[in-house]
């Protein structure tokens, strides 16, 4: 076993670091504050971040990306979510949908969307899957019923098709150019037979994005409502087969999100690792009767505790990533996104436990606190831990 | 006899507070817009409403005007206040429990007859103390033992010969500091060890109030910064000094008493309630989600959380309301408050996120009153002193010793 990083997987942390130090960092909370949940993306931030090739990370080499591998992406996600977790995830929610593109896309689409998507600093993609009846439905969809999951219709019009429906909670709704949708194309069939993979411009006629939703944390990464009223999509745009959707989605063949897995566990650790900062930094300069905090016992045992999960973390995460680098696909990534909730929790938890032995609570470590809650929707809810229990029983 | 049956009171006062926050605070209290705002405005209509219903001086006894709840009935009173609303809850809580302590216990005939009348006969007259200790060095945190005296911010000094005091200085985080009409506040009086407690009005020239906008990570209701300048304060305004120890009888009313949790208690009621009610209604995988074992197990474990917790709450209050079922030893010799505050925070803030995972991406979203369950959950965890330092409370207690 080696676990030195490469000169290269060195550079690109550093670049990330140094990036989420002076760039994101300084904004972090004073995003978190603001109130509209329209106006929490800071466009200059994220095309100076583009510039430094955060955007297009994960595009292959051969079409003008960086091709960065697993591990170089998990140490870039860490030291941006450092920074700040909802900015990290803005960047990396890029890198999954490219992921995506040049697994599943032909040549002729990858020519039609992954140059503009080069070209453009602002070019951000999205993915839309949940709607307002069937969450959990599309994530663990329930065998031979064909009422559950996706609702968005499709309907074959010569060379177009035609949406109608609509989409909630998608990440960029309503920022991103471009988007992977999830469509009903057969409403007799259930899901994983009957539902077809699109890529739909933001400037497809019939769409708009609808309402922007105001989360408790996470707020500078924007989830948004998908109206679709008769919108036209050219046939050209279908992704694989129709009706392949839950066949030719996913990047990995084995099954199993490979990226977004990783994703989360990743930008957890970043979390955990600006929670321990921050902890260890109270428990060295706060002190109470002229007697530093971290001489008392119970902060000691708290220190530890953030430190042990989040090395725990760090290793686990690591190992998915070099797992992903030699394509060996196993229910890790699953489990380490599970994972991930219960540490980024804790050590959120136990930083702002330090801060209030300190008699300051702190809005930082609040914050800190609240982007953590998301996790338990995403990566550690029911279905999610289901959905990784049933790949290793089966 | 172990008897766990409340009384007819007891069970009316629950029922007329738990109509009222269904039609006059849930409403007002849980309105989309108000959710999703970053300022949270205190509910003022449903407050006075509260008022002449008779909780903002339901602990005063009997013969001073008010209801004479005992702890119990306040806890169960507070509980479905915070079910509707916190910020109501922990501010009717301050003004009845400070009304019981300052009328019933703390005032001469004569500070009363000058205070009461008014406190009874004004809805919007509430009370506030400014008596926790200031810094870092004492009340917050883990050397709880600090001094005292040299943490105070508010000083005073005697002048001529009718015994005017001259206050100067500032309390902040003060608990319903912009509704107050009468405040309790620890002085420091230079060349004595005690603090003095003094009655200073609302409206006595020298007396500002500057509301706090990050009070709310700290405790619920509304607070500020009082500052005092020059403030003249009549002699016959102190506390009898000779009184019992003041500053144990005044920690009823600070954070993380058997009332805060309570509160807490509230919250996470109302985050129960909302959890069961939407696993009835969405169906997933082809049936209601209560009946997915997942989710169902998850919906056992809150209403084990809240269940608990509530008990462990009632206990406490009833040891205060009767120290000779500690006496008798029907009760155990524990310090049963601080236990239940150990429990109570962790339990009630755990089930409030459970409860927010059962509805899925709605969970978080700001226009749903999840978030805001777990934050105010989070506050009530992090008020005055935390679990840890509360656990070292309780091992002194325990065996006798006080920490150096």
């Amino acid at each position: 076993m080696d676990f030195r990083l490469t000169e290269e997987q060195l550079a690109w942390q550093m670049k990330a670091r140094k990036f989420a130090l002076e760039e994101i960092r300084p904004v972090s909370l004073e995003r978190d504050r603001v109130a509209d949940p329209q106006q929490t993306f800071d466009w200059e931030l994220f095309k100076k971040g583009s510039r430094l090739g955060f955007r297009t990370t994960a595009v292959p080499k051969e079409w003008g990306g960086h091709g960065l591998d697993f591990v170089t992406q998990a140490l870039i996600m860490a030291e941006l979510a450092k920074g700040d977790s909802a900015i990290s995830k803005a960047f990396s929610q890029c890198w999954k949908w490219s992921h995506l593109i040049a697994a599943v896309c032909t040549d002729e689409q990858k020519t039609r969307f992954l140059r503009p998507f080069l070209a453009d600093d602002t070019f951000v993609l999205g993915k839309g899957i949940t709607e307002p009846s069937g969450g959990s439905d599309n994530r663990l969809p329930p065998d031979n019923d064909p009422s559950a999951g996706v609702k968005l219709r499709g309907v074959r019009d010569g060379d177009f098709w035609i949406l109608n429906g609509e989409k909630a909670f998608i990440a960029n709704g309503n920022i991103a150019k471009l988007f992977f949708l999830d469509v009903r194309t057969n409403p007799h069939a259930p899901l994983r037979e009957g539902v077809t993979l699109f890529l739909v411009p933001r400037d497809t006629p019939g769409f708009r994005p609808g309402k922007v939703f105001n989360k408790s944390g996470w707020r500078f990464y924007q989830n948004a409502e998908m109206i679709f009223e008769n919108a036209r999509v050219p046939h050209a745009n279908v992704i694989g087969e129709v009706n392949g959707a839950y066949k030719k989605s996913s990047g990995d063949t084995s099954g199993g999100d490979i990226f977004g897995d990783l994703e989360l566990a990743a930008n957890a650790l970043g979390l955990c690792e600006a929670a321990c900062e921050q902890g260890i930094g109270v428990a060295r300069t706060a002190k109470q009767a002229g007697k530093p905090l971290k001489e008392q016992q119970i902060v000691q045992l708290k220190i530890g505790r953030m430190y042990m999960l989040t090395e725990a973390l760090r290793s686990f995460v690591l190992r998915v990533a070099c797992e992903h680098d030699q394509k060996i696909h196993t229910a890790n990534a699953g489990l380490v996104m599970n994972f991930s909730t219960e540490i980024i929790q804790e050590v959120s938890e136990l930083n702002m436990e330090i801060c209030g032995l300190a008699g300051s609570m702190d809005s930082a470590a609040e914050k800190l606190v609240r982007d953590s809650f998301i996790w338990s929707h995403l990566a550690g809810d029911a279905v999610q831990r289901m959905k990784v229990a049933r790949r290793i029983i089966r | 006899m172990y008897n766990l049956q409340l009384t007819q009171e007891q069970l009316q006062f629950r029922d007329v507070v738990r109509d009222f926050v269904a039609q006059d605070v849930r409403p007002s209290a849980l309105k989309s817009d108000r959710l999703e705002s970053f300022d949270r405005p205190l509910l003022i209509d449903a407050l006075d409403k509260a008022s002449q219903i008779g909780l903002r001086t339901m602990a005063v006894s009997e013969e001073n005007g008010g209801a004479a709840a005992d702890s119990l009935t306040r806890c169960i009173v507070l509980e479905e206040l915070a079910a509707g609303d916190p910020d109501i809850s922990a501010v009717l809580s301050l003004t009845s429990n400070l009304g019981h302590l300052l009328f019933d216990r703390l005032l001469n005939p004569a500070q009363r007859d000058r205070f009461l009348p008014e406190f009874l006969s004004d809805d919007h007259y509430h009370l506030s103390c400014g008596c926790e200790e200031e810094g870092n060095d004492t009340r917050l945190g883990i050397l709880y033992h600090g001094s005292s005296l040299a943490a105070r911010v508010a000083s005073a000094a005697e002048q001529g010969l009718n015994k005017q005091w001259v206050v100067n200085g500032a309390k902040q985080n003060v608990l319903n500091a912009p509704l107050a009409r009468l405040f309790i506040v620890s002085v420091a009086v230079p060349g004595r060890q005690q603090p003095v407690f003094m009655l200073i009005p609302r409206d006595t020239p020298g007396v500002s109030i500057n509301p706090e906008t990050k009070f709310r990570l700290r405790r619920h209701g509304v607070g500020g910064q009082v500052t005092f300048t020059n403030c003249h304060v009549p002699g016959d305004h102190l506390i009898d000094p000779s009184q019992a120890d003041l500053a144990a009888l005044l920690a009823s009313v600070e954070p993380g008493s058997v009332f805060d949790q309570a509160i807490d208690l509230g919250i996470g009621r109302a985050a129960y309630e909302a959890a069961v009610e939407y696993a009835q209604i969405r169906v997933q995988g082809g049936k209601r989600i209560i009946e997915h074992q997942a989710i169902g197990t998850k919906l056992a474990e809150i209403a084990i959380a809240v269940d608990l917790a509530r008990a462990a709450v009632w206990r406490a209050a009833h040891a205060g309301d009767h120290p000779e079922a500690t006496a008798d030893g029907s009760l155990p010799n524990l310090p049963l408050d601080l236990i239940s505050r150990c429990f109570v925070g962790p339990a009630v803030y755990r089930a409030t996120k459970d409860a927010a995972e059962v509805f899925g991406a709605m969970g978080v979203m700001r226009d749903m009153p999840l978030h805001k369950y777990i934050s105010d959950s989070l506050v009530l965890m992090h008020s005055g002193n935390g679990v840890s330092d509360t656990k070292l409370r309780i091992a002194e207690l325990l065996a006798g010793y006080k920490r150096s």
